[in-house]
């Protein structure tokens, strides 16, 4: 639990590290760029400006053959012609090949996969921590069934297990209306946000184990305790010993735990909408998929911002969970990194 | 505080003397932590005889298993011995270094402290052995004990080939050698001769079938066993000078006797000199010649065995003669000695008797720093504390809550990191 | 307890797990929407076919015949037909296994041979520069999505310097061992395979051996710090070997379990690795068979892919218990 002696460690083990201050800093840049995503999008993610396309990024200049067709001596020709084109001001990212501007896509990406990370580790938690920790606490039956079902469903890689389910389901998506923009605060962006609801589920569905892995663990040494003993000596009904007893104590892990597979999540939801299994298409995954076509043809900047991007994001996140490891349970080992 | 102390009237001081094995001149050991500077050890100063059982007792935070690290040069970052002399008798190490410009060398003595890391890593085994409080964290659980003891034989084979020389006991294993033998199993740093001497030295420590235990491992054995083939391990390089840090500490009571008996036998046999650190006053007055009582890094009050138990001056000796039960005497009430060590943070610790803050006896002269006083000089006994030289007089008694809440009143003693004031009673 | 008889326990129990594995993959047919036929049948099958699938399969039959059938099936070997591809299951996919297989051990080889090296040697110069750089490495390594590496690999070292292959395989592994047998050694061979596999097992191995090099250091910063250290010292063990023999035994028992674990990471990571690089394996076939809607190619590659991952892991637990001992008595 929350006492003051983990936010004194919490604090102690800040203070000495700065790659937990890195790490802070990086994922609140992330969110607010997330939560803020319409403001600071110069322009709109989804607009194509096809006569803009392909503009690389600020600070670099592209030399590219341009083919046109002209009337020499009465007849057709067609010339090839080497074009230097020119960074502009207006796209610090440059465009892609539909002239959208990276930069907006990068932080409308956040969007997806802050989004994403955030509610399938919910999910994943909400499922595996009852079930971990009723297995745990009661052993038998309940926890051998638990394990075998832990144990097959380990068997399948999380990738392929989702690819598998989001290939039988198919790929929806829900609009959630953007407050920004409905309140007119920002008119030219996108009026919602696509949630790949599909993606959410499979990646709940793909990573409980590792939750409900660490909560039996936790209700496992902790029903050996003491004062779970007496509490139950004293005739407390075995639920209330869990929520009153069981389920502090494991919070600790627990979240330590959460932060990793935010980061497995994101990295996960990328691969799935990089091989084109997600329901959205403002995402760094398909981005990068998109921009796969450009890299032999010399526009680096398409695939490569939007990894940097993710890169980013996740050493944030995994900064932040090593912070958080190191200063509430030195013990717990990065385990449920799955991605 | 300065350095100067320490070394008052009765505190050894010069020239270690030829029966002393080993002389300790103010050793101070340090911790630089993020709660600022440690002091473990300050200006601790003794000789340890040859052929004697010298005990070290204090409660836990004394700074007794520093300490004993200290002597053998295992202290660890952010730990650092600050200052101090550690002479060590042998004859050969002191021809080698007499020339040695930077080697401090008296007689047969010489300071470790001077020699080269190198040669200090090399007397440990031959010369010195320690012998730890938890036998099931001081042995490696994934390897055989027999293998572990071979291991130690095999140090002293391989230094005894070419003394005090690194490479020869190192002989080339590294990481390929240690990937080969993953691969091909048996070949090893541990001969079968190493191996044999491993299940001689389990047969002298008391250890039934020492041929089928040699191959068993640590989770195997119990705890009393375990702790004889720590001491089996410990003897394998027949060192001058055993250090047993809390040997029994771990055990149950009925085996805790078996061990102290095996060691009193050990040490007969083959006449080597003991350092024996526990916190228990009963087992230094089973085993001990003479006795070191520390406080709060400090030597407080030292002598022979009987001088220091029937004469004693330091407040905070009674205090600890005062929490064993007498067996003479069962109706008389114990008295515990009230409050906790002091944290030995640097910032924190006044210019004073550290004693103070707990003592009964307090007076305005416990102010200023007591140096060491003889209290008898045939006996060898010494007292940093006020009352060796005068009587305890109620007049010049501080007020009870001189020290804030009074004596064990100190609330925040017992903040500091355990295990890095006292090296290894936190695990 | 003994080791052998260790050994048949955890295959017992693994058995056990492939089972499991075969029945989810089973149930996957009654998850689909639609009629089970649609998993099976080309989406633009007459109904001919469909009726023809659905007697062959035993959908008209009880469910518990069909289960008994198809668990019976896959003990002679036979899984299924592919009516999209024309091929029998089996064939395809162990026609395609040894590809998957020769990416996942080069890069595991290469990612265990350089991980373990240098989260030794982090954890022995803590806070020296070859510390910090192999942990911001490390850092680095388990944040970057493999597709992206691959593609940046492809990037610098295929379009920019032009020295690998980026597309196929070349060669396999046994040509390559063959082209040594001989008279005249040929080189040549080895480096067309070198060629093509380079950039995939780089871009499959980099997520473990930062993962291993992580875990590597902190293992044994963890050892170092305990007692059995610091006997070691005090019986004067010379430095090597107390790193070696003792700390780095006892990291990598946790280290070995971890990986066994994240074995399915790995297979995950070759299914999209196979995708930028268009690796002719098992994980190209699992996504070929879900875009294609091939339903009986996708069974059979799950099953196959869970089998694997159950099998290795049974070994992980071999290799765990042989390096400690105590594993067998609890």
């Amino acid at each position: 639990m929350v006492s003051s002696r983990v936010i004194r460690n919490l604090k102690k083990e800040f203070r000495q590290s700065g790659l937990a201050k890195l790490g802070l800093a990086l994922v609140v840049v992330i969110v607010l760029t997330a939560v803020f995503a319409p403001f600071i999008a110069p322009h709109n993610p989804t607009d194509q400006q096809l006569d803009q396309s392909e503009l690389p990024p600020i600070g670099f200049s592209e030399t590219t053959e341009r083919t046109s067709s002209q009337m020499v001596d009465g007849e057709i020709q067609t010339v090839t012609e080497e074009v230097e084109i020119t960074a502009d001001p207006d796209h610090v990212f440059g465009t892609d090949g539909l002239g959208r501007d990276m930069f907006s896509r990068v932080v409308y990406g956040a969007r997806t996969s802050l989004a994403v990370g955030v509610l399938g580790t919910l999910l994943a938690a909400s499922i595996g921590v009852p079930v971990g920790l009723l297995a745990g606490y009661h052993r038998g039956r309940v926890d051998d069934a638990l394990m075998r079902i832990a144990d097959i469903s380990l068997a399948f890689p999380s990738l392929v297990l989702a690819v598998a389910l989001i290939g039988l389901w198919g790929r929806a998506a829900v609009d959630i209306p953007d407050p920004f923009v409905a309140a007119g605060l920002a008119p030219e962006m996108p009026e919602s946000f696509v949630l790949p609801i599909t993606v959410v589920i499979v990646v709940g569905l793909v990573n409980w184990v590792w939750f409900a892995r660490v909560a039996r663990g936790e209700a496992l040494s902790l029903r050996g305790q003491e004062y779970v003993k007496a509490s139950r000596a004293l005739g407390a009904d075995d639920n209330t010993i869990i929520l009153r007893h069981v389920l502090p104590n494991a919070v600790t892990p627990i979240i330590v735990l959460g932060t990793v597979q935010v980061a497995a999540i994101i990295l996960l939801e990328s691969s799935l909408s990089f091989l084109g299994f997600s329901g959205t298409t403002l995402s760094w995954g398909f981005d990068i998929a998109q921009g796969r076509d450009y890299v032999s043809s010399g526009q680096w900047w398409i695939a490569s911002i939007p990894g940097l991007a993710i890169m980013l994001s996740v050493i944030g996140i995994n900064l932040l969970g090593d912070w958080l490891r190191d200063a509430l349970d030195p013990g717990i080992e990065g385990e449920g990194g799955a991605a | 505080m300065s350095d100067a102390f320490g070394s008052g009237d009765a505190a050894p001081t010069g020239t270690p003397g030829p029966d002393d094995v080993l002389s300790v001149r103010d050793l101070s050991t340090r911790f630089f932590t993020e709660e600022g500077q440690i002091n473990a050890v300050e200006s601790v100063s003794f000789d340890l005889r040859e052929d004697e059982i010298l005990g070290v007792v204090g409660e836990s935070g004394s700074g007794k298993s520093v300490t004993a690290l200290s002597l053998v040069d295992l202290v660890e970052t952010p730990g650092r011995i600050t200052a101090g002399e550690v002479w060590y008798r042998d004859p050969d190490l002191a021809e080698e270094f007499r020339d040695t410009e930077s080697v401090r060398v008296d007689g047969d003595h010489v300071d470790l402290r001077t020699v080269p890391p190198r040669v200090r890593r090399s007397l440990r085994g031959p010369s010195f052995s320690v012998i730890f409080q938890d036998p099931m964290s001081s042995f490696n659980p994934s390897i055989t004990v027999g293998e572990q003891i071979a291991e130690a034989v095999e140090v002293q084979r391989r230094a005894r080939a070419n003394p005090r020389s690194t490479r020869s006991r190192t002989q080339g294993y590294g990481l390929g050698k240690y990937l080969l033998d993953g691969i091909v199993p048996g070949r090893d740093y541990t001969s079968e001769e190493s191996m044999d001497r491993a299940i001689d030295l389990l047969g002298q420590v008391g250890i039934p079938d020492p041929e089928e235990r040699v191959d068993e491992y640590p989770g195997q054995f119990s705890g009393g066993m375990l702790q004889r083939a720590m001491i089996a391990q410990a003897l394998a390089g027949e060192p001058d000078v055993l250090i047993a840090d809390e040997p029994t500490t771990a055990l149950d009571v009925t085996i805790q006797a078996q061990i102290l008996n095996l060691l009193k036998e050990i040490q007969a046999d083959r006449g080597m000199s003991i350092v024996l650190i526990t916190h228990d006053l009963g087992v230094i007055a089973e085993m001990c010649d003479r006795v070191c009582v520390m406080y709060a890094g400090e030597v407080v009050e030292r002598g022979t065995l009987d001088s220091v138990f029937e004469d004693t001056v330091h407040p905070y000796t009674q205090g600890l003669l005062g929490s064993i039960p007498d067996v003479d005497d069962p109706q008389a009430r114990l008295e515990p000695i009230t409050g906790n060590v002091p944290s030995l943070v640097d910032a924190e610790m006044d210019d004073r008797c550290y004693f103070a803050d707990r003592c009964p006896k307090a007076m305005e002269s416990c102010l200023d720093k007591p140096p060491e006083a003889t209290v008898d000089a045939a006996a060898d006994h010494g007292a940093k504390c006020v009352l060796a030289d005068r009587e305890y007089d109620p007049a010049d008694a501080l007020p009870d809550d001189y020290f804030g809440a009074g004596p064990g009143g100190d609330a925040g003693a017992d903040d500091g990191n355990p295990a890095a004031t006292d090296g290894g009673e936190g695990e | 307890m003994s080791f052998g008889r260790f050994v048949l326990k955890r295959s017992l129990q693994g058995i056990g797990v492939v089972w499991g594995v075969v029945t989810v993959v089973f149930a996957l047919r009654f998850v689909t929407p639609g009629s089970p036929i649609n998993a099976v049948a080309p989406l633009d099958a007459s109904q001919e076919t469909r009726q023809a699938i659905a007697a062959e399969l035993g959908l008209d039959q009880p469910l518990y015949v069909q289960y008994g059938q198809y668990i019976f099936d896959l003990l002679r070997g036979d899984m299924g037909f592919s009516y999209i591809k024309g091929q029998d299951v089996t064939t395809l996919v162990f026609g395609r296994l040894p590809a998957t297989v020769e990416l996942a051990v080069a890069a595991s080889v290469v990612a265990i041979a350089l991980a373990i090296p240098l989260g030794v040697i982090s954890a022995t110069r803590r806070n020296e520069p070859v510390d910090y750089g192999a942990t911001l490495l490390s850092l680095g390594g388990i944040s970057t999505p493999n597709f992206w590496l691959g593609i940046m690999l492809i990037l610098v070292f295929a379009v920019e310097f032009n020295i690998f292959n980026t597309s196929g395989r070349g060669v396999n592994v046994g040509d390559v061992a063959l082209s040594f047998v001989g008279p005249e050694p040929v080189f040549g061979t080895l480096l067309t395979w070198l060629a093509y596999i380079t950039l995939p097992a780089i871009a499959l191995g980099t997520y473990f051996m930062a993962l291993i090099t992580r875990l590597t250091r902190s293992g044994m910063l963890d050892e170092l710090s305990k007692g059995y250290v610091q006997a070691a010292r005090a019986k004067g063990l010379p430095q090597t070997l107390i790193r070696y023999k003792h700390a780095l035994r006892n990291t990598l028992i946790p280290v070995i379990t971890v990986l066994g674990l994240q074995l399915g990471t790995l297979i995950g990571g070759a299914v999209i690795t196979e995708a930028v690089f268009s690796w002719p394996g098992l994980g190209s076939l699992v996504i070929d068979s879900i875009n294609d809607r091939d339903w009986p190619t996708l069974q059979g590659s799950l099953i196959v892919i869970g089998t694997s991952f159950v099998f290795v892991n049974i070994l992980v637990d071999v290799v765990y218990a042989y390096l400690d001992p105590e594993v067998v008595n609890d």
